[in-house]
């Protein structure tokens, strides 16, 4: 019997939340990438470089969360065991670099839910997106997750 | 060259990007990614917990494999380039498999002095099959 997905959670906003960009989060993002590029490591050579400081690798805003926010937080309002879970899809637009010691807000809402039958049987796809913004509110980067739930 | 930087005017289309071999992925990198993450998911660390999900042992977090996709991006055309990056996660890396990522050059364009780079992107695994797949838009310096 396949489970049921509570498709009310459309539409549903997740409560804002913070994040300061710490140097050593970026470095442990890159090396466990095994990414390493001294603009994300070497802190002499962020300096000289046109963003002053160190930046972080393309994927990294997908280290930004949050516990109100977080898939956690999607699967308890699915009503989803996270062992059925799988990533689907990812997208990121940059509009400008992540660096040390700045602070953003990080806004996840789930903007779809749709269903499919591929050859592993029915699954849903859960979309969500996240508009990351500095302070002064200007967009910095936007995310957009697409979850797979095998039903 | 590694860490090069691309001008906007040495691409041309149907160029494709040097090949990025990683791997063979092992347990390590995977808890070493979900502590650098945040995505502490059993499914990436747990064979038991993984086989009794259905999913016939761990496999590799898909985000990873963005990470390598994103490094073949940037090893080519330099940090700071990307503008755009969207996959789908076609199939699951798994332990002991070597992810090659691969990149060719779809469109290119010029507006407002923004230069621009459409690419398609892919990471196959040692037997060829995709693993990953998308696009990605990167703005590219021109010559002074």
């Amino acid at each position: 019997m396949p489970i049921q997905v509570n498709t009310s959670v459309v539409g549903k906003e997740y409560p804002p939340f913070p994040v300061t960009v710490e140097r050593g989060k970026i470095k442990d993002f890159a090396r466990a990438i095994g990414d390493l590029n001294p603009f994300y490591l070497d802190d002499r050579v962020g300096a000289a470089s046109e963003w002053g400081d160190v930046i972080a690798p393309p994927t990294f805003a997908v280290t930004f969360r949050d516990e109100r926010a977080d898939a956690g937080a999607l699967l308890r309002d699915l009503g989803v065991d996270i062992a059925r879970v799988l990533h689907g899809e990812q997208e990121f637009e940059i509009v400008r670099q992540l660096t040390p010691g700045e602070t953003y807000l990080c806004r996840t809402k789930v903007v779809d839910i749709y269903e499919k039958t591929g050859k592993s049987g029915p699954m849903a796809f859960v979309v969500r997106e996240t508009a990351i913004t500095d302070r002064t509110n200007e967009i910095v980067a936007t995310m957009r997750n697409v979850m797979v739930i095998r039903l | 060259m590694k860490y090069a930087k691309v001008s906007f005017e040495d691409v041309t289309v149907g160029d494709e990007l040097p090949p990025l071999h990683k791997g063979p992925i092992e347990q390590i990198q995977l808890t070493r990614y979900a502590g650098a993450s945040g995505d502490f998911n059993p499914i990436h660390q747990d064979d038991a917990f993984a086989r009794a999900a259905g999913m016939g042992g761990v496999f590799a977090h898909g985000m990873l494999s963005m990470g390598f996709v994103a490094q073949a991006l940037t090893d080519w055309a330099g940090v700071g380039t990307v503008r755009k990056l969207g996959v789908r996660f076609a199939a699951l890396v798994r332990l002991r498999d070597v992810v090659t990522c691969r990149g060719r050059v779809l469109a290119k364009s010029s507006k407002d002095d923004v230069h621009t780079v459409e690419l398609e992107v892919w990471a196959e695994n040692q037997r060829g099959e995709k693993v990953v797949s998308g696009r990605a838009t990167l703005a590219l310096a021109a010559r002074a």
